[in-house]
């Protein structure tokens, strides 16, 4: 079989990596800027990229993570610097994950952590296996279940909040 | 996912999945137009220290070779311009008449009456029969004035064969000046094992007969430079003759009033104070006076005596117009090394933090690449 040409991963993959971020960070702005800049860095590096080492989407998702933690960083500290920041309540209001998501839903997953938002993006939405997303999180593949079991159980938790 | 059960498990999956966002389309055009960016940037920067480097490096050649030409040029024009019975230059300012005599000038002249043929020959007969011939050649023009009271100040360089040479004519010209009745001050002798050397000698000698003297030390040797500086003394010698005498008729007349027995206490009084302040006056004169023919009695004569090895090192670059001209730029060149090293010297802890840190960087990107191309 033909190794992929980065337009191929681009066509293949790009909704992937955005859903990713988008859950990631739960700003779809942001995702859009993360996504564009995973694959700039991806881009730089295509030539080092071996196709029989790992997917694609993988390999993607490991790059995003790694703009998604710079973003955060950075928005750690600029958050810190401007001290009136607050999220914008219209802003709350509105879908963020998803069109069609039920409000439930869409405030359950508001009130997880990134970080299990980001391993159900992974494991649920881009059904990647285990291992594949443990090694873009960068912890094992036990840790990567069990973080997995405990963010759907909270979300199941915040939504029956919600509905009660 | 197996493991994970609970109510309203699968629903909830599917309503993630059949809901999950969509990247837009501008999204998906940013990043196929920007795919090709950063590898442009890239050699755009490459392309950039391509071609700034070799144009610096040109300019500070070309620099270097315009100053070389311009210099070379200007020693060139004073060098090309014909001399005056071997003067090239003469310098009046306020008594002082300085005759000044460039190598150059003086070379062809001297050619024919090296040191060999004239210490050869028959040593001191021949050396007393060279010395018309060099004040004809070049000294006639330098006649240092005899009817009227001079400082006189010369200072000869002039080259010997070797080492030998240069210690018999340093005591050759301590003999000479001591014939012609004069002595020498200082006498600084040094040579070499590879057959370099040099001596400096600082001679005193009968004004009327530092003509003499010059043209004897001239003939030492290949005359290599000379100047002579004379310094009116007449004037000022006249002027303190005039004062003294002044002096020493007030000093009468003063004596001569205070002799007399009629006159009144206090003009005695001031009387007695001129005479004390004319006479302290007229000792600091002629104290004076004694100093002013002190310094037209003798001519200072510095010679420097160098063998032919360390006056070819020392006249190696003024050969040629060409040689001159590598020779500014090299050293134009060596300047703008000196200057280089010295910024470098100074910017270097700035540099390495900076190339510390960009290296640490590198290093990290790469790191994170290799990690990436690895996952």
């Amino acid at each position: 079989m033909a190794a992929p040409t980065f337009a191929d991963v681009v066509a293949e993959d790009l909704d992937a990596v955005y859903r990713y971020l988008v859950y990631l960070t739960g700003d779809r702005s942001a995702a859009e800027d993360l996504a564009a800049e995973t694959f700039e860095r991806a881009f730089r590096s295509w030539r080092r990229f071996d196709p029989r080492r790992g997917a694609p989407r993988t390999w993607l998702c490991r790059i995003a993570h790694s703009a998604a933690v710079d973003w955060f960083r950075a928005e750690a500290r600029r958050q810190r610097r401007e001290e009136t920041y607050s999220r914008d309540d219209a802003q709350i209001e509105e879908s963020v994950f998803a069109e069609g998501l039920s409000p439930e839903l869409e405030r359950a997953l508001r009130r997880l952590t990134p970080a299990e938002r980001e391993v159900v993006a992974l494991r649920v939405l881009l059904e990647l296996d285990g291992p594949s997303a443990a090694r873009v999180l960068g912890i094992s593949a036990t840790a990567c279940s069990t973080r997995l079991s405990r963010a759907l159980q909270r979300l199941e938790e915040e939504m029956s909040d919600v509905r009660n | 996912m197996s493991g994970i059960e609970f109510e309203g498990y699968e629903a909830l999956v599917s309503e993630l999945r059949a809901t999950a966002p969509v990247a837009p389309d501008r999204l998906r055009q940013r990043v196929l137009d920007g795919a090709p960016a950063p590898r442009a940037r890239r050699s755009k920067k490459r392309r950039l220290a391509l071609v700034v480097v070799p144009v610096a490096v040109v300019l500070a050649v070309g620099a270097a070779f315009v100053h070389g030409f311009v210099k070379s040029g200007s020693h060139g024009a004073s060098a090309n311009t014909p001399p005056l019975a071997g003067i090239s230059s003469i310098v009046s300012n306020g008594g002082v008449v300085r005759h000044q005599v460039e190598k150059r000038a003086l070379a062809p002249v001297n050619k024919q009456k090296t040191l060999p043929s004239t210490y050869s020959a028959a040593g001191d007969n021949a050396l007393q029969a060279a010395v018309p011939a060099a004040a004809a050649g070049s000294l006639n023009a330098l006649r240092i004035p005899r009817n009227r009271l001079v400082h006189a100040t010369a200072s000869l360089e002039v080259r010997v064969p070797g080492r030998s040479e240069l210690s018999k004519a340093t005591n050759q010209a301590t003999q000479d000046v001591a014939a012609l009745g004069g002595y020498a001050q200082s006498v600084r002798y040094s040579a070499s094992h590879d057959g370099g050397g040099s001596a400096v000698l600082s001679l005193r000698v009968p004004v009327q007969r530092a003509q003499t003297a010059i043209g004897k030390l001239g003939s030492l040797g290949t005359l290599l430079s000379q100047q002579v500086s004379t310094q009116d003394l007449q004037a000022k010698l006249t002027s303190q003759t005039s004062q003294i005498g002044s002096l020493k008729r007030a000093i009468a007349v003063y004596v001569t009033a205070l002799q007399s027995s009629t006159l009144p206490a206090s003009q005695r009084a001031i009387l007695q104070i001129r005479l004390n302040n004319a006479r302290r006056s007229l000792s600091q004169l002629e104290h004076a006076r004694k100093g002013t023919l002190a310094a037209g009695a003798n001519a200072d004569i510095s010679l420097v005596l160098v063998t032919h090895k360390t006056a070819a090192a020392v006249t190696h670059h003024k050969e040629g117009r060409l040689g001159r001209l590598l020779g500014d730029a090299a050293h134009f060149l060596a300047l703008e090394g000196i200057i280089l090293l010295y910024a470098l010297i100074v910017l270097a802890p700035v540099i390495l933090l900076v190339a510390l840190g960009w290296w640490i960087l590198r290093e990290r990107r790469r790191r994170e690449e290799r990690l990436l191309a690895g996952a």
